[in-house]
């Protein structure tokens, strides 16, 4: 391919492991769609057509952005009545696991050694004790548990601008039927990775409509007490339900008797696992919740969100009157001056009918 | 002096264990006999770099379990069949002629108080027949193309690591003689490629040096600097060989293109104190 060809996308950053934490956030189905606008790209999968996963990855996450949807179809520009999302948008889908195994060819797109490490150690024990559940249960509660979450919280952050330490990136496309390149470079005079990474047309996905304006269920809060109370939760559970109370009326104190504001019960093999979640703003930032709630989800369709979980920093959690779940997890923002809009992820998950 | 050659089968993970600050003292002698009375031996040799010997035996154990050691009077060579992986190290006596087979380590070290301690291992060995050690041949490496100072280890073994599942027939490693290192793999669903530049192409053996030498002459013969000679190795046996790096940091690895595509290493080990 020609130096010369004009691409539809050239993308590169110097440091690329904010990127990577996008689409390793939805990394777990291969088959990807990416849809390109001038503001940035989405990367889409989806999951036994009821969990869809889509990374919003906008332009200021590269150092250079340069979209030309032109490039690629200069026949197409002799019909103006094009709509012009149409013409604006590139869409392809590509191998996204494959995409995620060329960024960490030198093994430098992961996390840092020590968070992830953290992280399962974490797990483990809560693994290997019979009273992990419950102990584990009272320790999210607790204050200490939340100092040491913003400890490793902040230490998630300053992986991502930890200065020289990147692995830089360039990337680009040019058009149907050419291949996604990926140029790699761990350090200058270092050695350099170049991955041609396969693209297909794209297929028709699967759209599940959240309606906005028949939410039932609104929970704002901190990516790691959602994260830790799935973690904990035994793998081997198959449904997980969501239950939401209305909050007790303001200037009333909260009675122990009250139901929970959010509820999370796991049903499995060996049992039921039930996690409440005070009406604390410490823990619980936005409870919005009409009438009471119950909607049941796949287990292991809701364990998909642990990986943008486990890089975010707070989750919106969203149902909606017809039970479509809608998680928004907010990624932190990656230093730039000017520049405000933060990168998120978001999963759509439909209930299981029962 | 008969040069005796005697291989034997042993088990390299004991080997491998026997690492110890101090000196080893390495015999064969026959089963149940007291080694007090330093019966008939067939061999015996002491290893004063002990930290180098345990590096050989260690790397030769992620290699293969079980491994060959053909003693000759010189030297001694620690064979895996299917890899030859050869460790030169000193000069080895013979001993006599012994009836039965272990190998045995005395090994004296320091305790940590600072107290001489005495370890004595043996290791059941299996002795090879002469018609057996005949067909044990150092495999046949052509006149390499390309020699290339690999880049580190370490880093080469991340890459080569995370092109598993990229690696879908094996990677094709490729070298040229301006330092240039490629691997590169491919699969439905991508085509990767990892370059290094600015690596070294040490002059070898002598021969190699006569041959650059007549190149001069032989214009027909000369070779182009830019052209990589490339090979297709196995992924797994890469990624075996890299994971034996314990002995040295840098590895020459040499290229052949043409005559049937081998890929050979040397390993250059750190010999210079005094052996």
């Amino acid at each position: 391919m020609s130096e010369d060809q004009p691409r539809v996308l050239t993308a590169s950053v110097h440091d690329f492991r904010y990127f990577a934490a996008l689409l390793r956030g939805v990394n777990f189905a291969n088959r990807a769609s990416v849809s390109i606008t001038p503001d940035g790209f989405t990367v889409t999968v989806e999951e036994a057509r009821c969990l869809t996963a889509t990374a919003f990855v906008f332009s200021h996450v590269f150092d250079e952005f340069v979209y030309n949807p032109d490039a690629a179809r200069p026949s197409q520009r002799s019909q103006p009545e094009d709509d012009d999302d149409e013409l604006t948008a590139t869409a392809f889908e590509i191998p996204l696991g494959t995409l995620m195994d060329c960024l960490n060819i030198f093994g430098t797109a992961g996390l840092a050694p020590g968070t992830s490490q953290k992280k399962k150690k974490s797990q483990a024990d809560g693994d290997d004790s019979d009273g992990g559940r419950g102990s584990g249960r009272a320790g999210g509660k607790g204050k200490g548990r939340a100092d040491a979450d913003d400890v490793s919280g902040n230490a998630r952050l300053d992986q991502w601008f930890a200065p020289g330490k990147g692995t830089g990136m360039r990337m680009s496309y040019a058009g149907p039927g050419h291949p996604l390149t990926l140029l790699v470079a761990e350090e200058s005079g270092g050695p350099t990775a170049t991955c041609e990474i396969t693209t297909w047309d794209p297929e028709p996905r699967l759209e599940l409509a959240f309606d906005s304006d028949a939410v039932v269920l609104k929970i704002i809060l901190k990516s790691s007490w959602l994260r830790d109370a799935l973690s904990e939760i035994d793998p081997s559970t198959e449904k997980l339900t969501i239950i939401g109370n209305p909050p007790p009326p303001p200037g009333r104190a909260a009675r122990s008797s009250a139901p929970p504001c959010f509820r999370l019960k796991a049903v499995g093999q060996f049992g039921s696992t039930e996690m409440d979640y005070p009406n604390d703003r410490e823990v619980l930032e936005t409870c919005e919740c009409a009438h009471p709630v119950a909607f049941t989800y796949k287990f292991s369709h809701i364990t998909r969100a642990l990986r943008a979980l486990q890089s975010s920093l707070k989750a919106s959690l969203r149902i909606d009157d017809e039970g479509l779940l809608s998680l928004q997890f907010m990624m932190p923002a990656p230093r730039r001056p000017g520049r405000r809009s933060q990168a998120f992820i978001e999963f759509w998950c439909l209930p299981l009918d029962e | 002096m008969r040069a005796i050659t005697y291989s034997r089968g042993c088990d390299s993970t004991r080997l491998a264990r026997c690492e110890k600050k101090g000196i080893v003292e390495v015999v064969a002698v026959p089963l149940r006999s007291p080694l007090a009375n330093r019966p008939a031996m067939r061999f015996r040799a002491t290893i004063e770099n002990v930290d180098t010997f345990a590096k050989i035996v260690q790397s030769v154990e992620k290699l293969q379990k079980r491994c060959i050691i053909r003693f000759g009077e010189h030297e001694m060579r620690i064979i895996c069949t299917g890899d030859v992986n050869e460790g030169g190290i000193q000069v080895w006596s013979l001993a006599k002629k012994g009836e039965k087979s272990v190998l045995s380590f005395e090994i004296t070290g320091l305790t940590a108080t600072g107290r001489n301690i005495s370890v004595v291992q043996h290791i059941l060995i299996d002795v090879l027949r002469h018609s057996e050690v005949e067909r044990l041949k150092e495999p046949m490496c052509p006149e390499p193309d390309v020699h290339i100072l690999l880049p580190p280890l370490g880093k080469l073994r991340t890459v080569v690591e995370r092109l598993r599942p990229l690696a879908g027939e094996g990677v094709i490693f490729r070298a040229n003689l301006s330092g240039e290192l490629q691997l590169a793999v491919n699969t439905d669903n991508a085509r990767v490629e990892v370059g290094w530049s600015g690596l070294a192409n040490p002059a070898m053996s002598c021969g190699d040096k006569a041959k650059v030498a007549s190149q001069g002459e032989d214009d027909s013969d000369a070779k182009d600097p830019t052209q990589m000679h490339g090979v297709l190795v196995s992924h797994k046996c890469l990624l075996k060989f890299l994971n034996s790096h314990v002995i040295s940091s840098t590895t020459i690895a040499c290229n052949v293109a043409d005559a049937g595509g081998v890929l050979t290493y040397y390993i250059p080990a750190k010999f210079d104190d005094g052996m």
